[in-house]
């Protein structure tokens, strides 16, 4: 096929799909949608989404969210300038100091495995690497192939 | 006429043109059924806006345009790689049986042979059918599908010359070449 015919086929296509005519929506999509917007409007202001709200109900909430979040910004500077709250930081990171051993506990297994893989070469672990892609692949693969098989249009 | 019944004329109007759209992209009627009702619900939050706005059409038909692709990214990405490998790169593996008659297209009544476009559209794989719409009918460029599918350029020429030769092939489509040859 040449560049003519590309183009040739190109507007044929174009003038047989825009030939087509419109299809016709179901009879009951109508009424599908006006029950939706019924049940919609059913719902109590407050479970609807903000977007909907009264702008003044909206600029209310605004100003209550804005306020609430100054003031817990507020109230968290001022608590944590306080004596207790220090003292229970402290006892909180003695609380968890123990997450330190878990650390070095990885730390040892991470050196672990650096020891190992260069004990066994790169070539090696490429190949490895390699084997659990193409697994991965084909276990994708047979996935897909399956479920295009169950739900093939017949 | 309540607001209620001028959004159900409204939608009268156009619900054949969205749900025309959505089909021909998603070729799937309860999916293109679902797409149009979120149009519509849509729509109604902007009625305000559209109602005898003589671009009410072409909003529509963006907002069914854009919710399809919304629809077959969130539900289809997952499979559109082995999909398009183990579907045949030209869409052989989706071939329905047609009768093999050379004067098909002058035989042929026009409802019939509508009907044989539509259904060889639906029957194109997913990854030749939507960029293949956007282009014919929704005239959007090259780069503008490639832009709103996330892939790269060349790949959405390669679907839709796939996508076309799959129609040329099944809608006996002859140019100056094949002529000469036969």
């Amino acid at each position: 096929m040449n560049l003519n015919d590309n183009e040739q086929l190109k507007l044929a296509i174009s003038r047989e799909l825009k030939s087509l005519p419109e299809l016709t929506a179901p009879a009951s999509l109508a009424s599908r949608v006006m029950a939706a917007l019924e049940r919609r409007a059913n719902l109590p202001w407050h479970h609807r989404s903000w977007a909907t709200w009264q702008p003044a109900l909206q600029m209310a909430s605004l100003a209550a969210m804005l306020a609430l979040f100054g003031g817990l910004c507020f109230a968290g500077w001022e608590l944590s300038r306080t004596e207790t709250i220090m003292s229970a930081m402290h006892r909180a990171g003695q609380l968890f100091s123990g997450l330190n051993s878990i650390g070095s506990l990885f730390n040892i297994l991470a050196g672990t495995a650096v020891l190992v893989a260069k004990k066994l070469g790169s070539t090696f672990i490429i190949a490895c690497l390699v084997a659990a892609g193409l697994g991965y692949a084909v276990f994708m693969g047979l996935g897909t192939f399956y479920f295009r098989l169950a739900f093939a249009k017949r | 006429m309540t607001n209620a019944e001028q959004f159900e004329t409204f939608m009268r109007n156009y619900q054949n043109m969205v749900f025309s759209t959505s089909m021909r992209l998603l070729a799937n009627q309860s999916e293109a059924e679902d797409v149009t009702q979120e149009v519509f619900l849509k729509a109604y939050e902007n009625f305000g806006r559209l109602d005898g706005n003589p671009a009410a059409a072409g909003w529509l038909k963006t907002v069914a345009t854009n919710m399809s692709l919304n629809h077959l990214s969130r539900y289809r990405s997952r499979w559109s790689f082995f999909s398009e490998l183990f579907g045949s790169a030209d869409g052989e593996a989706n071939e329905p049986d047609f009768p093999a008659d050379d004067n098909v297209e002058e035989a042929m009544l026009k409802t019939e042979r509508c009907a044989l476009v539509e259904q060889t559209l639906q029957e194109l794989p997913p990854a030749q059918r939507v960029p293949l719409v956007l282009f014919h009918l929704e005239e959007l460029g090259y780069e503008e599908i490639a832009a709103s599918l996330g892939v790269s350029l060349s790949k959405v020429k390669t679907d839709i010359f796939r996508g076309r030769e799959v129609l040329r092939r099944k809608l006996k489509l002859k140019f100056s070449a094949d002529e000469n040859a036969a």
